[in-house]
């Protein structure tokens, strides 16, 4: 299929329709609605399965270290010890997971280690979370596996008020502090 | 006279590699004589990371995100071309389900809109029309939106998995497809608008950077280069892949082989992209949902052997050559055909005697990616 | 303003009057004129930025201040702060003088532009005004030489030279374009152009080659796209101010822009009526706007500036749309187009006023 020049006629070039098109274009465009998204008040939505930052789970993980094997850049270190305990009332020797790091500032988020993962629901899987990584200090981005387990925040308590609430108090005063500013 | 004199007049200019318009790091030392060009060498290594022997000490489904790497903005055609050399080197081409055929048609069609897009966009503004480059980023949003919603990245994909794929689509995902594809040819026309048939476009690029048809096919070129010269050469056709015999689509050749004609190529496959994509929609309701994986084993330790496989990236032939040994899980050696490579040998014959404000022509229309070229 | 001369006088006390008529009064003149158009020319930026964005589909500064409004005030302060880099080979005496000359003479340029009705706001009207205008606006290039020469870069030198050639060519249309002007009016004076067009119809419609011409080659003369081949980021970095940091790239900025404003100007005084919004002497002419007194002279300068507003917008249209020539395609375009199409407006013109003076004198 040969592409050719589109064929113009002598009096649309004597007219400038060629430069008119494309001033009426931008003309256009100029009262078009924007497609800025004005980034720290607004978030584009991640999609649900968007490869964010990492979560992990000490409970489900079996120690078995396939994710760092599937890791194609190694940066994912997993020490295992083995530790006798009770269970069930017999002595056992059971595999423990000492050290589960990940040097996230070098990851490239292939999710190669959460396909490889056996357990289900997975042990370490990327969240659709936060894709803000950025750090002032690099070794923030090294982490253990509380980090890896907790980074989005310890659990929320809830507030006086929601308390209250709860309890049935109703008058402000009851609330200490809330009371005196008044 | 002049040549064997000491030449006062030529002046010598390190074009890049911090250069707004050498698309990366690409570094061209050019002699110029006033604004004429008279020779002009690129220079390449900026980007070297050596994936190519990186692919040597890792197994084959650690490279499939470094294949990413290679051409940044058309990651999913990367993915592809090496996946297809493993499963040929395994011998399981043929048991690939045909839904996951579909499904890698698809990403590599979006992605050659993509690539083309920002190719467009990039070209355009080269050549001092920054409007476009908005416009194109629009759109290509749009696609990359697709991207996040089936595997979860946006530029580097690492979509595809050796034997297959890994993540499958959705009725909701074809419908935002449907969509976007309703969209894409008023937003093409838009473009086209500002560009096809300006004046200023058509004398910035007619007759720029001319390649006979006879060079193009002497230097290797391929893609819209080699096209853009009156070659009907796709592999898509040449030796169809994936499910590319059941599809219907053109590929478009140019008369000139000039800047102009590249562009014009460039658009229309984009509209050919376009209409393999809907095929594509109709065709992935005739296929079970979740058939998406071949039979690979969890360590993959292909014979011993080599293979090569190459797909048509959006900037032309890229293959990949494995030799594998039989005995590890990786492959002895792996040697990546790169298009952009092979399509920016021919810039010092392009360039010659054309202006500087050409080369820039030159370089946006040959479309290298410097992650491709210095590997 | 003379009303309110003894009132600021008084003021001064004193002080004796040929000093205060002189020397304070010119001078407070000069320094509230010239803050004004600073103001204007750095919110040219802003409203540029914001208009090419909104083009692009996207929205341009909006933080600094409601709506962006304050990026114009936040710009000179960035660039007043910024490291003032001087390159180790540049040559240092030129360096320094290039980013002035080419601000003094488009700032001077507005001394000679009248923005309404006369007395109030025509500071100087001189009787070769436009004569004057264009012998300063042509100056303006000079600094981009120096500065491309000076600044020991090949990108700076190219971006210089092509400068210089780009003046060499648009100088020439640009001068013949507005000739057929000049031999309808028969006169130089800016006020006396524009009292002609109010007396017959804007000069737009008997010239319109001339001013086709004329908006070409102004857009070439200030180096704007789709002719900002001096500057063109995709093929010289930065061009002649690659080199430039601080304030004095802000001054090769803020002499664009100002030569922009003059242009745009200008081209309104020529063919487009000025400050006047009248035919053959009905409507708002310049006498009704002085017969209303102030507010006549505030709707005068009113509908100049929405006037001058419509050619920066336009400019930034092209901008938004065009892409570049390239260096030899501009020289073709000024020496083979534009100058014996000036030439050939000039002949006709001369030809038609030959023969309405015959047919009206017979």
């Amino acid at each position: 299929m040969l592409v050719e020049a589109p064929k113009t006629k002598w009096t649309d070039r004597f007219l400038l329709l060629d430069l008119l098109t494309g001033l009426r274009t931008t003309w256009r465009e100029l009262w078009r609605k924007k497609v800025t998204v004005e980034y720290p008040e607004n978030r584009l939505p991640t999609s649900d399965n968007f490869r964010g930052m990492f979560r992990f789970s000490y409970e489900r993980c079996i120690a078995c270290k396939i994710c760092a094997m599937a890791c194609p850049i190694e940066i994912i270190y997993i020490d295992v010890g083995e530790e006798t305990r009770e269970v069930d009332g017999k002595k056992k020797k059971i595999k423990v997971l000492n050290r589960y790091d990940i040097d996230v500032k070098r990851c490239m988020f292939c999710s190669l280690c959460e396909e490889a993962c056996p357990t289900k629901p997975k042990s370490i899987w990327l969240t659709t979370g936060t894709y803000e990584l950025a750090s002032y200090d690099r070794n923030e981005l090294y982490m253990n596996m509380q980090q890896l387990e907790y980074w989005e925040g310890r659990p929320e308590y809830s507030t006086l008020e929601e308390i209250a609430a709860e309890q049935g108090i109703t008058e402000a005063k009851a609330l200490p502090g809330k009371g005196d500013s008044k | 006279m002049t040549q064997t004199m000491l030449n006062l007049h030529e002046m010598e200019i390190s074009f890049g590699p911090q250069h707004p318009s050498t698309h990366g790091v690409l570094r061209v030392m050019v002699k110029i004589d006033g604004e004429r060009i008279v020779d002009a060498k690129p220079i390449i290594g900026y980007l070297h990371r050596g994936t190519e022997k990186l692919f040597e000490n890792m197994n084959y489904p650690q490279c499939v995100p470094h294949t990413d790497r290679l051409d940044y903005v058309a990651s999913a055609t990367s993915n592809e071309g090496f996946v297809g050399a493993v499963e040929k080197l395994l011998g399981i081409t043929d048991q690939i389900p045909r839904r996951a055929k579909i499904i890698r048609v698809m990403l590599a069609e979006l992605q050659r809109l993509s690539s083309h897009l920002l190719w467009l966009a990039t070209h355009a503004i080269d050549l001092g029309a920054m409007t476009p480059f908005f416009y194109t980023f629009r759109e290509r949003e749009l696609i990359l939106d697709l991207f996040e919603d089936y595997c979860g990245a946006r530029l580097t994909l690492n979509c595809m998995r050796i034997g297959g794929q890994a993540d499958d689509v959705n009725a909701q995902w074809l419908q935002k497809l449907a969509d976007f594809l309703g969209i894409f040819d008023a937003a093409l026309d838009e473009y086209e608008s500002l560009l096809t048939t300006n004046r200023i476009w058509r004398k910035r690029t007619v007759g720029i950077g001319v390649i006979t048809p006879e060079d193009a096919i002497d230097w290797g070129l391929t893609g819209p280069p080699l096209r853009g010269s009156g070659i009907e050469w796709d592999i898509r056709r040449a030796f169809p892949y994936e499910v590319y015999s059941d599809l219907k689509f053109e590929i478009p050749v140019g008369r000139n082989g000039d800047t102009y004609d590249r562009y014009l190529c460039r658009m229309e496959e984009m509209r050919q992209s376009k209409k393999i994509l809907e095929q594509c929609v109709t065709m992935i309701a005739d296929t079970k949902e979740g058939d998406l994986k071949a039979k690979v084993s969890r360590v993959i330790r292909p014979a011993e052997g080599e293979a090569y496989f190459s797909v048509e990236c959006p900037k032309g032939e890229l293959g990949y050559y494995i030799i594998a040994d039989g005995k590890n899980p990786n492959a002895y050696r792996c040697h990546v055909r790169p298009p952009s490579f092979v399509n920016l040998s021919a810039l010092p014959d392009l360039v010659k005697g054309h202006l500087v404000a050409d080369m820039v022509a030159v370089i946006g229309t040959i479309d290298i990616v410097l992650g491709e070229v210095d590997r | 303003m003379s009303a309110t001369l003894p009132v600021v006088a008084s003021m001064f006390g004193s002080i004796p009057e040929p000093i205060v008529n002189y020397v304070i009064w010119p001078t407070t003149k000069f320094v509230i004129a010239f803050a004004v158009i600073m103001g204007i020319v750095a919110f040219t930026t802003l409203v540029e930025r914001r208009v090419l964005g909104f083009m692009q589909a996207r929205l341009g500064p909006n933080r600094v201040g409601p709506q962006g409004i304050l990026q114009f005030v936040a710009d000179p302060i960035k660039l007043l702060l910024k490291e003032d880099i001087v390159p180790a080979g540049a040559q240092k005496a030129a360096y320094f003088i290039a980013p002035m000359l080419p601000i003094i003479p488009a700032f001077l340029a507005f001394c000679l532009i009248p923005f309404g009705p006369p007395p109030t706001f025509a500071i100087a009207d001189v009787n070769v005004g436009l004569l004057l205008v264009l012998a300063l606006t042509s100056t303006g290039v000079y600094g981009i030489i120096l500065g491309g020469w000076a600044s020991n870069n090949k990108f700076s030198l190219l971006g210089g030279l092509r400068s210089a050639a780009q003046m060499v060519s648009y100088e020439v249309p640009f001068g013949l374009s507005i000739v057929g002007v000049l031999m309808l009016t028969g006169s130089l004076s800016l006020v006396e152009i524009v009292r002609y067009q109010e007396q017959s119809v804007w000069n737009v419609l008997p010239q319109l080659i001339g001013c086709f011409i004329f908006l070409v080659a102004m857009t070439a003369e200030v180096n704007r796209a789709p002719f900002d081949l001096p500057e063109a980021e995709s093929e010289l970095v930065a061009g002649f101010h690659t080199e430039y940091s601080g304030m004095k790239f802000a001054f090769f900025f803020l002499a664009e822009y100002a030569s922009m404003l003059v242009n745009a100007c200008l081209i309104v005084l020529l063919f487009f009526g000025g400050w006047t919004a009248a035919i053959a002497g009905h409507g708002l002419t310049t006498a009704a706007m002085q017969s209303m007194g102030w507010l006549g002279m505030i709707l005068g300068f009113l509908i100049f500036g929405a006037k001058v507003a419509f050619f920066m917008i336009l400019y930034i249209w092209f901008r938004g749309t065009f892409p570049r020539y390239r260096f030899d395609q501009l020289m073709d375009l000024g020496w083979k187009w534009m100058i014996p199409l000036a030439l050939a407006n000039i002949v006709v013109t001369g030809l038609v006023i030959l023969i309405a003076q015959s047919g009206g004198a017979s």
